[in-house]
């Protein structure tokens, strides 16, 4: 047994993240880490890697009770973390970070440059990794960046490391990259944990599971023995209906014509309709350009040629102010950075696009109004909130969602382009984003949803366009198949 | 709550033991003292509280004030009224705002360097313009402004009143303010809901050089020279009071009232330390202290309360 986590407990302040937390791995074994967000896995992980000390239970490695007081014990007897947000120095080089902390010297005392860079070679060619020794991190692939965390593991030896779920911001194609590396280290006898939420890609890649659920560890054994919906009853505690399917309203008055827009060398002519009431999902591979896609209807990014038209009138999207004028709402992928501030209560989040709906002579808030606004929306879409006055970071990761598209429902938004509405998002609000987003589109919203979960795609939208290096490669209905998008998604010479 | 009252309540305590240690304080003389000494700071730091709710930062206010006062008194020396040369000044620092705004967010350039760089730029034109020399002969009535007195209380007191008022509305009751918020708090999120940052951006430097202005005109009224050295480190001061008054550099936070109370402590302990017989030289060190402390206190308060 390479590593056992007994009943690891762990509060913070007032609230427990643990409170029975068990795990076991054993070398050359790929163990599956699940649990809804909040559930403790990153608690349960960090304190395995050092960054963080539990208040009760041991942590066993090779039959030895050890106490891992920092980061580097936990690295010193071979436990290294790959973090989902890169923890690396973006400015210095592969190799530079491959060996950062631990920069073989020269007789005279100085970094051996010559060294860094030579074994980086060497270890990147040694597993066929796509990297260069001499690339700069910044200018990297979240996956590339990925690959130099775990070049890092690999070079300080380590038996055990701990992926935090790696492809949550990759591509299939890098995904596949990320798979093949996980199964290379079980070939070397290397112990895995893997942090993830996606249900589909695991059964080709773990061995075996834990589920934690309220900090606690209510799961473990063999992958091959747990049927999914069981593993999501584990998960979420009650049964829940993972096969969400939507049921198609028929579609109303043409909302959104596109024409021939083209911004080389992401778009080219580049042209769909979106009607009221449907939900069109947007397929293809990182890179394709359909975050391009998105920005450039809302104006974001400039168009060298192409018509955008709105309800019938055309539009001339040069900022987003053009676009949200017009009716249309981007949510963007990264909700946390580009959707919400924070630090700001909900009623200043809600009112924010459509300040004009409760100022008075010109420029003069009302703020009664404001908060009657703001009570009407959080009823309607079911937000959890204490009062209109509560900081928006406090929400829940669902609810902060909703916060965001109540903040274009005030706007009078009818356009909706949702970029990967729910990545990062557990099992059971996925569900819940799915249900806002079908009730927007009953009451007569259009909606163009951008993801990358082929499932998804299938469970939500009544028809699907599929976009391949910046054009439209096909569109296909919503039921569909998944190697049916893949098709379309997939470059001619990979085919 | 009571930390986030504290800057409040360490100016009571500040208030109350310096009338307990020193006769000299509660005086009607002292007090007025204190507040015109303050008055100009305090509606520096008004426009600043703006400036930094936005995210964005002012070095230059101090440069900016000299040429305020310079360019005002030089109008009424050159036979101008005293309200007119008051509204040359104020103009001068919402013209220089306005440049501060502009190149912020037409170039985007940071605001930490674009007003570094106006901080030199403005001193150097306000000493070019000057020769160096400060204006003298400016109308006696000029004097009002700074050293008069209406219902007892100084006019700056009231001058500063109004500001306060004035920028708490905007802040809290209007759409610019409710911007500058969104902006300083998450800048992206404000471009996605269809915000013009830019605009909002500029307006809100435009106000601050506006409030410099006046604060210029106060200065030269109480010194009745216009002087092209005047307010050197002042910007300082101005941060300082916003960032003890709760203020934070990131941008999102800030208030009115903390501000005031931030710049109120700030010219206690100085006229505290003078009346004390405290060397002006660990006046600097005390101030410096307050800083540091004030916003650790703040990070804790928000350390805990996630």
């Amino acid at each position: 047994m390479l590593l056992q986590l007994r009943d690891i407990q762990k509060r913070f302040g007032g609230v427990t993240a643990l409170k029975g937390g068990n795990l076991s791995v054993e070398a050359g074994q790929v163990h599956l880490l699940m649990g809804e967000n909040g559930a403790g896995k990153s608690t349960l992980m960090k304190i395995t890697a050092g960054m963080i000390q539990p208040d009760a239970g041991e942590v066993v490695w090779r039959g030895q009770r050890v106490d891992l007081a920092r980061p580097s014990d936990a690295s010193a007897i071979g436990i290294a973390m790959v973090h989902q947000e890169s923890l690396l120095a973006p400015h210095l080089s592969v190799a530079e970070n491959i060996f950062l902390g631990r920069e073989p010297r020269t007789r005279f005392g100085l970094v051996d440059r010559v060294r860094i860079a030579a074994s980086a070679r060497r270890l990147i060619e040694d597993h066929h990794f796509p990297l260069q020794a001499d690339w700069r991190v910044d200018k990297l692939s979240p996956a590339g960046k990925q690959l130099v965390e775990i070049c890092r593991a690999i070079q300080h030896g380590s038996s055990l490391l701990i992926f935090d779920e790696p492809t949550s911001s990759l591509s299939e194609a890098e995904t596949k990259e990320v798979f093949r590396i996980v199964r290379t280290l079980k070939d070397r006898q290397t112990g895995v944990i893997y942090i993830t939420h996606r249900l589909d890609e695991l059964r080709s890649l773990g061995d075996t599971v834990t589920i934690l659920r309220d900090g606690e560890t209510v799961h473990t054994g063999a992958l091959a023995d747990l049927p999914k919906e069981q593993l999501i009853r584990h998960m979420v505690g009650r049964e829940i209906n993972s096969i969400y399917r939507r049921d198609p309203v028929p579609p109303g008055a043409e909302l959104l014509r596109v024409e021939g827009l083209t911004r080389p060398p992401v778009l080219d002519n580049i042209s769909l309709t979106l009607r009221a009431g449907e939900i069109v999902g947007l397929g293809g591979l990182i890179g394709a350009g359909r975050t391009e896609l998105c920005r450039a209807l809302f104006g974001m990014d400039p168009l060298t040629s192409g018509t955008i038209r709105v309800g019938g009138a055309t539009l001339h999207a040069r900022t987003p102010r053009d676009a949200v004028a017009a009716g249309i709402a981007l949510i963007p992928e990264d909700r946390q950075r580009a959707g919400l501030a924070r630090a700001l209560p909900v009623s200043h989040n809600m009112t924010i696009a459509h300040l004009e709906a409760v100022s008075r002579w010109g420029g003069i808030l009302d703020l009664d109004a404001e908060q009657r606004l703001t009570q009407s929306y959080t009823d309607k879409l079911r937000i959890k909130s204490n009062s209109p006055g509560q900081l928006a970071g406090r929400l829940s990761g669902g609810n902060q969602q909703k916060v965001v598209i109540s903040k274009w429902l005030v706007r009078g938004a009818r356009v909706f382009l949702f970029d990967e509405p729910t990545r990062g998002i557990d099992v059971g609000a996925k569900v819940e984003v799915f249900e806002t987003m079908d009730q927007l589109a009953r009451n007569g919203a259009a909606i163009l949803m951008v993801s990358s979960e082929l499932p998804e795609l299938l469970q939500v939208a009544d028809r699907i366009l599929v976009m391949r290096s910046g054009r439209i490669s096909g569109e296909l209905p919503g039921r569909t198949t998944q190697e049916d998008i893949m098709h379309l998604a997939t470059p001619e010479a990979a085919q | 709550m009571i930390q986030r009252l504290l800057p409040f309540l360490t100016l009571i305590a500040l208030f109350t033991g310096l009338s307990i240690a020193t006769p000299n304080f509660l005086t009607a003389l002292n007090l007025s003292s204190v507040v015109r000494q303050t008055a100009v700071i305090n509606i520096m730091a008004l426009g600043m509280t703006m400036v930094i709710i936005a995210g964005g930062i002012d070095l230059s206010v101090g440069s900016i004030l000299a040429m305020a006062g310079l360019l005002g008194t030089m109008a009424m020396s050159k036979g101008a009224g005293v309200h007119v040369g008051v509204l040359t000044g104020i103009a001068a620092g919402m013209l220089c705002g306005f440049i501060n705004g502009f190149l912020a967010t037409r170039l985007k350039i940071n605001p930490f360097i674009v007003t570094l760089g106006t901080l030199g730029i403005v001193r150097g034109l306000a000493l070019l313009i000057s020769n160096g020399l400060p204006v003298h002969d400016i109308p006696r009535p000029f004097a009002y402004l700074g050293e008069g007195t209406v219902l007892f209380v100084p006019f700056v007191l009231w001058v500063l009143v109004a500001c306060a008022v004035a920028v708490h509305m905007i802040l809290e009751h209007t759409r610019l303010g409710r911007y500058a918020f969104a902006i300083g708090s998450n800048p992206d999120a404000a471009v996605y809901a269809g915000v013009n940052t830019a605009m909002v951006t500029t307006a809100v430097y435009t106000l601050c050089g506006l409030l410099t202005g006046l604060a210029g005109m106060i200065e030269a009224s109480r010194l009745m020279t216009g002087q092209p050295t005047a307010g050197q480190g002042y910007e300082l001061s101005a941060i300082a009071a916003v960032v003890i008054g709760g203020g934070s550099l990131r941008g999102g936070e800030g208030t009115v009232a903390g501000t005031l109370v931030g710049a109120f402590i700030m010219g206690l302990l100085s006229n505290g330390s003078d009346l004390l017989g405290i060397s002006p030289y660990v006046q600097q060190a005390i101030v410096g202290a307050v800083i540091i402390l004030a916003v650790a206190v703040d990070e804790f308060r928000k350390r805990k309360t996630g």
